[in-house]
């Protein structure tokens, strides 16, 4: 931690994000620290996604601004965020079905590569070296969260547990900075969890990636998140260390409705 | 049962990226190559040259519009239009003095430049609007190209083409229009099938299935929509110019007309979008059949001794096709590619099939 630079790696101040007449987020402040994994929660509805897709660059901020390392990346699109150091992971998935698991890894490289025309043409020369180099690097990866048996299959017929761990993959063949996991446990058994929670904290300790993960799962926030920030109606409602957020009791108002039961 | 996966193994990443993984799929490549090698001492030369070669140029340029529509996903109806500005600027440059190779280049770089200025223009819209936007520029190219007389030499006149030479050798046997039409559709196969494995192909497939995720991995979709639009023009605009080069050997404007965008569009769709083996499926079935279903129906006819009148058999054929491409895709909406792809993994895994689920 000490050789990297101590600037927050994310940096969200006075974020607001308006559809229409709808104020999805508003006012939100969140830093988050090198090496920290960044819990984000809130009930359905309360602006979660939005803050990251305003993050990456789906929707731009209204207000506010937001800074990746030290440099402001408000409102850059999607596919220059990534080329900075951000990946993420889509809470309804967004693999490319109709390709194997390793085609989809590989395009997590796409970034470290310069794939064209005259690559493509003159192949053994051009483009084998730079493929085959990038192809180690997915070997890595795949062999880290133990894809080897799936490599060649098509993702459509993969179970939503193994199609979840091939996006973290890809997501974390380019090297990010900051990955951004949005309910990356969703629909998954105890067992899946605990191997996606094992995955996470193995790429932070080993790869010194930092991670914002949204999730409902309160056991796997308490048990792998440094911070949490709570959102409800897009506004922060509570933030801190995940036990006391968590026994917040407005946190607990909004899940469920009050804490006096 | 020729094909084997097992006891194929590959033991470095290199042989893991081959062009064919399987022994049986190369072997099978390299007889195919040595046949169309062959193909001008075994075949008497009207065959040759009336139904072999326009397939493998066609083929190239099925290739070429599968580049843009199977791969990235954007439907082209204006793709003859490309083709027709490759053809007239190659023409036109040889009869500047130019000569045939620095010509298809230029003719195909014509083409390339063309085809995405449109495309620039089209790719704010997406789906059926681009379609009807390629169309428009069909239509755009139709006029030009019959009324400006400088370009088509006229209305309802026809352009001749020169002599093709290539490497400072004039080309004028069957045989070797036969191989220049093969070398190109060769070259545009081997570039289609690096496509398959390169950081190209995967960006094309990116955009065409979820252009938000393709975004999040840093692929900038119109980039590579401009791409895949430039590239498949420059393929369009060198097998125009060959097209006519070796096979018409006049350009007239109506080789180009929106009919034939229309045709290769369905040469792509019943072959397999996305699928290499199926362009030269789909290309034999658009292209040959018509007429092979009109020798069958003249010599039934004759061995029947029944009276078939001219009508009716201008008519059959094209009955049987149209039958043929609706049986196809009712049957394998992929195509004809995917048809073969379904006969080659059963053969795969033949005769223990029965243990696959």
């Amino acid at each position: 931690m000490t050789t990297l630079s101590n600037k927050p790696i994310l940096e969200c101040t006075g974020i607001e994000r308006r559809f229409g007449g709808i104020v999805a987020v508003t006012g939100v402040d969140l830093v988050i620290q090198r090496g920290e994994i960044f819990g984000l929660v809130g009930p359905n509805g309360s602006g979660k996604t939005t803050l990251t897709n305003a993050i990456t660059g789906f929707y731009p901020p209204n207000e506010g601004t937001v800074r990746l390392a030290g440099k402001n990346i408000t409102g850059t699109a999607p596919h220059k965020v990534a080329k900075l150091g951000v990946a993420r992971t889509f809470q309804n998935l967004a693999l490319f079905n109709g390709m194997s698991v390793l085609d989809n890894i590989l395009l997590g490289r796409h970034i470290h590569m310069h794939p064209g025309v005259f690559r493509t043409a003159f192949y053994w020369w051009a483009a084998r070296p730079e493929e085959v180099q990038n192809r180690k690097i997915v070997e890595e990866v795949i062999e880290f969260l133990q894809l080897e048996s799936i490599r060649y299959e098509l993702v459509d017929g993969l179970p939503i547990g193994l199609k979840k761990r091939v996006e973290l993959a890809r997501a974390l063949v380019a090297e990010p900075q900051m990955l951004i996991l949005d309910e990356p446990m969703a629909g998954m058994n105890q067992e899946e969890k605990g191997y996606m929670s094992r995955f996470i904290l193995d790429a932070r300790d080993e790869r010194g990636v930092s991670v914002l993960l949204i999730e409902h799962h309160m056991d796997v926030i308490i048990g792998i998140c440094d911070r949490v920030l709570a959102l409800n109606y897009g506004e922060m409602i509570a933030s801190g260390i995940p036990k006391d957020v968590v026994k917040d009791p407005r946190v607990i108002e909004a899940y469920i409705g009050g804490s006096h039961g | 049962m020729f094909y084997r996966l097992s006891g194929v193994y590959h033991s470095s990443l290199i042989s893991d990226s081959r062009m064919f993984k399987v022994p049986a799929d190369r072997n099978l490549a390299v007889f195919l190559l040595l046949i169309g090698l062959a193909a001008p001492f075994i075949l008497p030369s009207l065959y040759l040259n009336s139904y072999i070669l326009p397939w493998l140029i066609w083929t190239a340029a099925a290739l070429g519009l599968n580049l843009v529509t199977g791969w990235a996903g954007q439907l082209h109806l204006g793709y003859a239009a490309v083709m027709a500005v490759g053809a007239y600027s190659a023409i036109h440059t040889v009869r500047l003095g130019v000569p045939w190779e620095i010509a298809l280049i230029i003719g195909g770089l014509a083409a390339s430049v063309i085809g995405s200025l449109f495309a620039f223009a089209a790719l704010r819209v997406k789906g059926l609007y681009l379609a009807l936007t390629t169309l428009a520029m069909q239509f755009v190219m139709d006029w030009v190209l019959t009324h400006s007389p400088t370009i088509s030499g006229g209305s309802h006149s026809s352009l001749q083409a020169p002599t093709l030479a290539l490497l400072g050798q004039q080309i004028t046997s069957d045989a070797g229009y036969y191989y220049v039409a093969l070398g190109w559709c060769v070259l545009v196969t081997i570039f289609m099938l690096n496509l398959k494995r390169t950081g190209l192909g995967r960006a094309l497939v990116a955009v065409r299935e979820k252009d938000f995720a393709a975004a999040i991995l840093g692929v900038n979709s119109f980039y590579y929509k401009i791409l895949a639009f430039a590239a498949s023009s420059f393929i369009a605009g060198v097998s125009g110019a060959l097209l006519v080069a070796t096979f018409y050997f006049l350009a007239a404007p109506e080789q180009f007309s929106v009919n034939v965008s229309i045709q290769v569009l369905a040469m792509v769709i019943v072959g397999g979008l996305g699928s290499i083996i199926g362009s030269y499926f789909g290309v034999a079935l658009i292209l040959l059949v018509p007429g092979l279903v009109n020798g069958l129906v003249v010599t039934a006819s004759e061995e029947l001794g029944m009276q078939v009148n001219v009508e009716t058999l201008a008519h059959i054929p094209n009955a049987v096709y149209g039958a043929l491409i609706v049986i196809i895709l009712m049957i394998e909406p992929l195509g004809l590619g995917k048809l073969y792809g379904n006969i080659r993994d059963y053969l795969m895994t033949w005769p223990f099939d029965q243990l696959r689920k």
